[in-house]
């Protein structure tokens, strides 16, 4: 009867997927939109819709199933469910009375011109300003976004130095990631530990959603956002986007706003590289990882981020603090009060992979398989009773009448478990009252 | 008739059964839980005493383990 919140972190086409049809055109509306969503494609897709980007008339959905060999039927499968759940392209009857697919065509124009060139450019203010006085370089640029995304997060890890504005508490709070009682200062919920060990790129794209969720009901329009956001990404140059770290804005008045690494990240979405070099720098480390997993459960951890000791500390006890060096050991004790807190084993291991020293790397598997392993049972150890709650039903008369009931408990879905040699039934808590309304009527008919 | 019992199903492996059928005759948790035995490795028991069940489980998991390590 516990309750274990997954943090659900979609990417970008998960999260389109999801917004109405006419939202979805509107969007596709505008080029760099079109261009982000076509980069996240999978290659096979990208190569059907290159195929069919310069076609006006529908194409038979035979000729396109020739175009894989009889062994790929699934990536084909696969693709054809990804272009539909975008709507990116739509089912048309052919002249000859035979299916055939046809790009949305709203998708195709603007794509073309993404890809060609021409319509409205995109950048059209970066020019007329003229030299920027205070040009800030790429290396200050990415100090800056990743302090404050490391203040967002000491705030979440309640370090008392870390202070943010009222809005994006607000936010923190709806987004279930912290919770405050009435008039203490927020605290962290077991959803926040685990966005907490999640690697950057993720962390950006849950909060952005959150972000664009609330962001309707506060009455801005989603496809302005969601364009900009593109837009952002792809030049090579918010009141709310400043603090996340996305852009840097010397003054709150400026007219420029400089998209930082952390905004690039964004457009980029969760890919399965997590390696990318772009935003492999996790913040105050440098360019690589820095945790090494000994297998007498020691931990070394070579930073002297705040943020980074903090995190570590959340499932290990640290033991030593050296000015570059913290040494650390996973216990017992601390992996089930990390698990009591609402973070799994998976989760901690992930942690520990994506952060993991060049000399760590070098061997296969990264982690030792010790380590993993007894993580996972120290979570295990907690799970070794499974509570459902239920009504038992037994003593039937008859084997018929048993069976009668047993149908009838799962044709509703709701028998939890059987046994037939004793006639025993438990069926869940909610299907119970119709179970026992239907016993009622058969026993009213016989 | 058919005899209708309320209360939670509980499904675990048979050795921590064994401790659940251990600590419901010697009334450890203050009165008898279990409804019924079911089988193997399911009982039916009392939902109240789910909470304190779990703190019993885990104090016998902390009577099992001892520190690995050395500091």
């Amino acid at each position: 009867m516990k309750l274990r919140v997954q943090l659900q972190c979609k990417n970008l086409h998960e999260y389109l997927k999801e917004l109405s049809p006419e939202i979805l055109d509107r969007l596709y509306n505008h080029p760099a939109t079109c261009l982000a969503v076509y980069r996240e494609l999978p290659p096979l897709a990208k190569n059907y819709v290159m195929r069919m980007l310069f076609l006006d008339q529908p194409l038979p959905q035979a000729a396109v199933a020739l175009w894989v060999k009889k062994d790929s039927e699934k990536d084909h499968d696969q693709c054809v469910s990804v272009l539909s759940g975008l709507r990116l392209w739509h089912s048309q009857q052919l002249q000859g009375g035979l299916q055939g697919n046809i790009l949305n065509p709203v998708f195709k124009d603007n794509l073309r011109i993404a890809l060609l060139g021409g319509g409205k450019s995109w950048a059209d203010q970066g020019d007329s300003l003229g030299p920027d006085r205070h040009a800030r370089d790429v290396e200050s640029l990415d100090k800056y976004a990743l302090e404050r995304w490391e203040v967002v997060l000491h705030f979440m890890v309640g370090c008392p130095s870390a202070a943010v504005s009222q809005d994006l508490s607000q936010l923190l709070i709806q987004a279930g990631l912290m919770r405050t009682e009435a008039g203490d200062a927020p605290c962290i919920t077991s959803a926040g530990f685990q966005f907490l060990l999640l690697d950057t790129a993720s962390q950006l794209w849950y909060f952005t959603l959150q972000y664009l969720n609330t962001a309707q009901t506060r009455g801005m329009d989603l496809v302005e956002i969601l364009s900009f956001l593109f837009q952002l990404s792809f030049s090579t140059l918010g009141r709310h986007l400043r603090e996340f770290g996305l852009v840097f804005q010397r003054k709150r008045k400026s007219r420029r706003y400089y998209p930082t690494r952390l905004a690039i990240t964004l457009s980029a979405g969760v890919s399965a590289n997590s390696s990318s070099t772009a935003m492999g720098a996790t913040p105050g480390t440098g360019d690589s990882g820095f945790i090494v997993v000994e297998t007498n459960y020691r931990l070394y951890a070579y930073t002297n981020s705040e943020l980074q000791i903090a995190l570590v500390a959340l499932f290990s006890e640290c033991l030593y603090r050296f000015p570059n060096v913290v040494v650390a050991q996973v216990t017992r004790e601390s992996v089930q009060q990390a698990i009591a807190n609402g973070i799994t084993a998976q989760q901690i291991l992930h942690f520990l992979r994506t952060r993991a020293h060049p000399v760590m790397l070098k061997q296969n598997p990264v982690l030792p398989p010790t380590i993993t392993d007894q993580i996972r049972l120290w979570e295990l150890e907690r799970d070794r009773l499974q509570f459902s709650e239920g009504v038992l039903y037994n003593q039937f008369l008859s084997q018929a009448d048993f069976e009668v009931l047993r149908d009838r408990a799962q044709g509703l879905g709701c028998l939890v478990w059987q046994n037939v040699a004793h006639r025993v039934i438990v069926v869940s808590p909610q299907g119970h009252g119709e179970v026992k309304r239907f016993w009622k009527r058969q026993k009213s008919h016989t | 008739m058919v005899n209708v019992l309320k209360g939670v199903l509980v499904e675990c492996d048979p050795a921590m059964k064994q401790f659940l059928l251990y600590l419901d005759e010697t009334t450890a948790l203050g009165k008898k839980f279990i409804i019924q035995d079911l089988d193997d490795t399911h009982v039916f028991i009392l939902a109240e005493v789910v909470h304190i069940l779990q703190e019993r489980v885990g104090e016998l998991m902390d009577q099992n383990s001892f520190p690995i390590t050395q500091k």
